[in-house]
């Protein structure tokens, strides 16, 4: 079974892995060390000392508070909500619904119609981040990506029970 | 060769022909004597001049026979190069620096190239995995394409005159830019040339006033056929790597020839024939390794009066399947190479990736054990500790098994360690499974063989043939090994183990006929109860076309001081009903066509191909046909290997020729196995299972069920003794 070591991991995690490596790792077993060693970097890598449970997307993990309480939390260290609720309820969000707010990203006459289509941006209020977008109908309910199964994952797939709180 | 008193004799030896195979980083070259034995040189390959290491590979294998290259090159009739330079120049993406001339709004396609380029190469999952789809760069980028005004349609109709002013500043531009080779290739140019050719004369022209000595290929030139992404890519790659590659092969046909080689070396090429090394078309020299088993396969076939034939050969990273069908093989007329679609007629294969180095896993999540894709390749498995290589393979089952014996490997040259391969079968495969190490070990052997059998039976089946009316030839290192693991069953009406199977490939190339083989698209199109007039019309425009094509041939041959009268052609026509999506390649039973009742006999042909190809009851002659293309194959006698013959020497093999027993492990038990030494059986042994027989470079086992006999021409017959 394959392998990594830290630094390949860190490219992979950064977009710099060469293609070919990619190709390989795509197309390979998953390494039964991988997602101790994502978790691992993504740790080091942030200012604050929370423990990572599971990166949530782009800029975001939930993460262990001290009282056992799972929230999901921005590389700045500000924090949403707890890991099941819809964490782009308390973001702030940018909607695009004109003409001339659609054009600015696309080039012309490719811009969709706001009657049909909107997209919605949203931010990090702490640092300002760009953390998500949609493309939706302009009517349709903020989109709730992801409800992670902690439990189950660590269980069921690591085959270790979730770690607990631990005082420093 | 050894003598009944096992003496070595040395000065007997007539060296027979010469096959180079120089890969990326060794040169292997295979001597063959008029025995049809053969000796096996490795060197590193020399890049830059490939005949330093050609020369020390052919050195290495002579040594074998105690001979130098000045005792042996001087006896050979014939050598036959084949490469893989070039295909590592275009893989590499080191070749010359070319310059485009497509129509004017077309400046993209080369780049963009076909969807299925994103893919080509991979395994089934790849394919359905998007993530791992990626875009090679072009050939030629985007920056060093220009585009000329001028539309032909696909009838051959002029609809935009060509601009003829645009492409003087065309190529002007390029030259600034330091291209050194122009490539021009215009949309339905295979239909009418006209455009073309007076794109690369203007080219030309310029060229030569602005005093530039820059080739020009017009794709028209060279692969007049239809597919714009195929014709652009092959005429791009005559450029870039395969015109380059020309002063490599001179190099070597000097070298060898200054070692007393009295012919000129040919190069194997796609189409199954070796072309020389002056030929136009050089791009197809590209493939070569897996076909020669190919030609071999039908050399040997056409010798013993078999005609149809399942080709399977087993390297270390796949088994490759070719049909051999009334005594020809089919060509593939757009294959794929390095990833790029192309217009070459290549001898049509099919290959899985499992050999005797592809590694084995069990899927994590399944518990199942998964063979292959990837493979170890000559670094054969972790029981060769130099190897350095950590996964299993199907070599580390073998050893463990008992069937490699681990100081015989390559006549000893290589040393396998058993107790490293039993080890990391214990850790990676037995002990997740819970099985014995030999049980796990033995599964993965059933596992590959079921796997090959179904694929080979699948294919003939598929084909809509059964394999009752076939002979299966089985070749290349792997082969033996499981022959009767892969044919059990099938009821093929022979299956044939020649004792040379680990050399095959290259006893194929030095069978290959010198030949060309020129394509020509076209679009003839003939209704149901066509009058005389338009038969006739019909039969002369594919006539024509023939000339053309035969002018080539001959032009070529040429270049090698054949005359017109050595070359023996054959006319080949592709057809198809009207509308039906496959044509068939036949050979045409006349040698010219001119009246309607002469392209009667044509449709008359195909008609009869077509109905033993799918079934009689499917011919429609009512639709009407169309001719798809022209074709020309032109071929020289030249000096072809020997097969061998020796007199019968009775059922019994020589005592000197057993090698003791050795513990093998088969379904579920330790059993003896006899082990003979290959080289010493005589022609008519009958050998019994449970055997193993040996030679340097193939280990060919006999399992129960099964029996092998040797006949006058060193080949076994594998029969099954007991139905299953």
């Amino acid at each position: 079974m394959a392998n990594y070591d830290k630094a390949t991991i860190e490219e992979l995690i950064d977009g710099t892995i060469d293609f070919f490596k990619l190709k390989e790792m795509l197309s390979s077993f998953k390494d039964p060390g991988r997602f101790d060693t994502y978790l691992e970097i993504l740790q080091e890598r942030v200012k604050w000392d929370d423990r990572i449970l599971l990166p949530y997307g782009l800029h975001l993990y939930v993460v262990q508070k001290m009282d056992g309480k799972r929230v999901i939390k921005c590389d700045c260290g500000h924090e949403f909500c707890e890991a099941h609720e819809n964490w782009k309820l308390n973001a702030l969000i940018y909607v695009r619904d004109t003409d001339s707010q659609l054009q600015e990203l696309y080039p012309a006459l490719l811009a969709p119609d706001p009657q049909w289509q909107i997209i919605r941006e949203y931010y990090c209020p702490t640092c300002a981040t760009q953390l998500e977008v949609e493309a939706v109908t302009p009517w349709y309910p903020i989109i709730h990506d992801f409800e992670p199964d902690i439990d189950g994952f660590y269980e069921e797939w690591l085959g270790r029970p979730v770690p607990q709180p631990v005082e420093k | 060769m050894v003598t009944k008193e096992g003496e070595k004799v040395v000065s007997r030896r007539k060296t027979q022909i010469l096959a180079i195979d120089a890969g990326g980083t060794m040169t292997d070259t295979f001597l063959i004597d008029d025995q049809g034995e053969f000796v096996v040189g490795k060197a590193q390959t020399t890049p830059g001049d490939e005949s330093v290491g050609l020369l020390h590979s052919a050195a290495d294998a002579l040594t074998f026979w105690d001979m130098t290259v000045e005792d042996a090159f001087p006896q050979l009739l014939t050598g036959v190069y084949s490469g893989t330079a070039m295909l590592n120049r275009l893989v590499s993406r080191k070749g010359r620096k070319v310059g485009l001339i497509v129509n004017k709004g077309m400046e993209d396609h080369h780049r963009m190239g076909r969807a299925i380029q994103s893919y080509l190469g991979y395994s089934y999952s790849d394919r359905l995995h998007l993530n791992t789809h990626r875009y090679d760069p072009p050939l030629v980028p985007r920056e060093w394409t220009r585009g000329v005004t001028e539309r032909i349609d696909l009838f051959g109709n002029v609809v935009i005159p060509l601009y003829e002013h645009e492409v003087a500043p065309a190529v002007r531009e390029l030259v600034d830019m330091g291209v050194e080779a122009i490539v021009i290739s215009l949309l339905h140019s295979y239909k009418n040339p006209v455009h073309e050719r007076r794109v690369r004369d203007i080219a030309q022209q310029t060229l030569k006033e602005l005093g530039a000595d820059l080739p020009v290929f017009a794709s028209v030139d060279y692969y007049p056929v239809r597919k714009e992404s195929h014709r652009t890519n092959t005429t791009i790659i005559e450029a870039y790597a395969a015109d380059p590659s020309r002063r490599t092969l001179e190099l070597v046909d000097e070298r060898i020839k200054e070692r007393g080689a009295r012919f000129d070396i040919r190069v194997m090429a796609s189409h199954g024939g070796t072309i020389s090394i002056k030929a136009n078309e050089l791009a197809r020299t590209l493939v070569s390794g897996p076909i020669g088993g190919v030609v071999g396969g039908k050399y040997l076939g056409e010798a013993l009066g078999i005609k149809n034939i399942v080709c399977s050969d087993i390297g270390g990273t796949s088994f490759d399947i070719a049909l051999i069908n009334q005594g020809d093989f089919t060509i593939d007329t757009s294959p794929d190479m390095a990833r790029l679609v192309l217009s070459l007629p290549l001898v049509a294969m099919d290959s899985v990736g499992a050999g005797t180095g592809s590694f084995v896993r069990v899927d994590p999540y399944t518990k199942s054990i998964v063979l292959g894709p990837d493979s170890a390749g000559y670094r054969v498995g972790v029981c060769y500790r130099e190897g350095g290589i950590e996964t299993i393979t199907v070599s580390d089952c073998h050893v463990v098994l008992g069937l490699i014996n681990p100081d015989n490997f390559l006549g000893g040259q290589i040393k396998l360690d058993r107790e490293r391969a039993y080890q990391a079968v214990k850790e990676q495969l037995a002990d997740p499974l819970g099985l014995s190490v030999e049980a796990a070990a033995y599964g993965v052997i059933e596992l590959l063989e079921s796997q090959l059998r179904n694929y080979l039976e699948s294919l003939v089946m598929g084909k809509g043939y059964s394999p009752a009316q076939f002979a299966c030839f089985s070749y290349g290192g792997g082969g033996p090994l499981h022959t009767a693991g892969y044919v059990k069953g099938l009821g093929f009406e022979d299956v044939l183990v020649p004792a040379w199977a680990a050399g095959f490939s290259a006893f194929g190339c030095g069978a290959a006929d010198f030949e060309y083989r020129y394509d020509k698209t076209l679009d003839i199109n003939v209704a149901y109860g066509a009058s005389d007039a338009e038969r006739r019309t019909a039969g002369s425009t594919l006539q024509e076309a023939w000339n053309e094509l035969t002018e080539k041939v001959h032009e070529e041959f040429e270049k090698n001081g054949f005359r017109r009268s050595d070359v023996q052609l054959r006319l080949y026509y592709r057809m198809q009903y009207q509308g039906q999506l496959n044509d068939l390649e036949i050979e045409s039973p006349l040698t010219s066509v001119t009246s309607a009742a002469e392209w009667d006999q044509l449709t008359a042909t195909f008609e009869d191909t077509y109905g033993r190809v799918y079934a009689r009851a499917a011919r429609s002659p009512e639709l009407g046909y169309t001719v798809t293309g022209a074709i020309v194959r032109g071929s020289v006698d030249v000096p072809k290997p020997k097969i061998p013959e020796e007199p019968y020497a009775g059922e019994t093999p020589p005592q000197s020729a057993f090698h003791g027993q050795r513990e093998v492990y088969w379904d579920g038990k330790f059993i003896k196995a006899d082990i003979w030494e290959m080289e010493a059986l005589k022609a008519g042994n009958r050998i019994r299972a449970f055997a193993i027989i040996e030679s340097p470079a193939t280990t060919f086992v006999v399992p129960p069920g099964f029996e092998a006999v040797l006949d006058t021409h060193r080949i076994f017959h594998l029969r099954q003794t007991s139905g299953e």
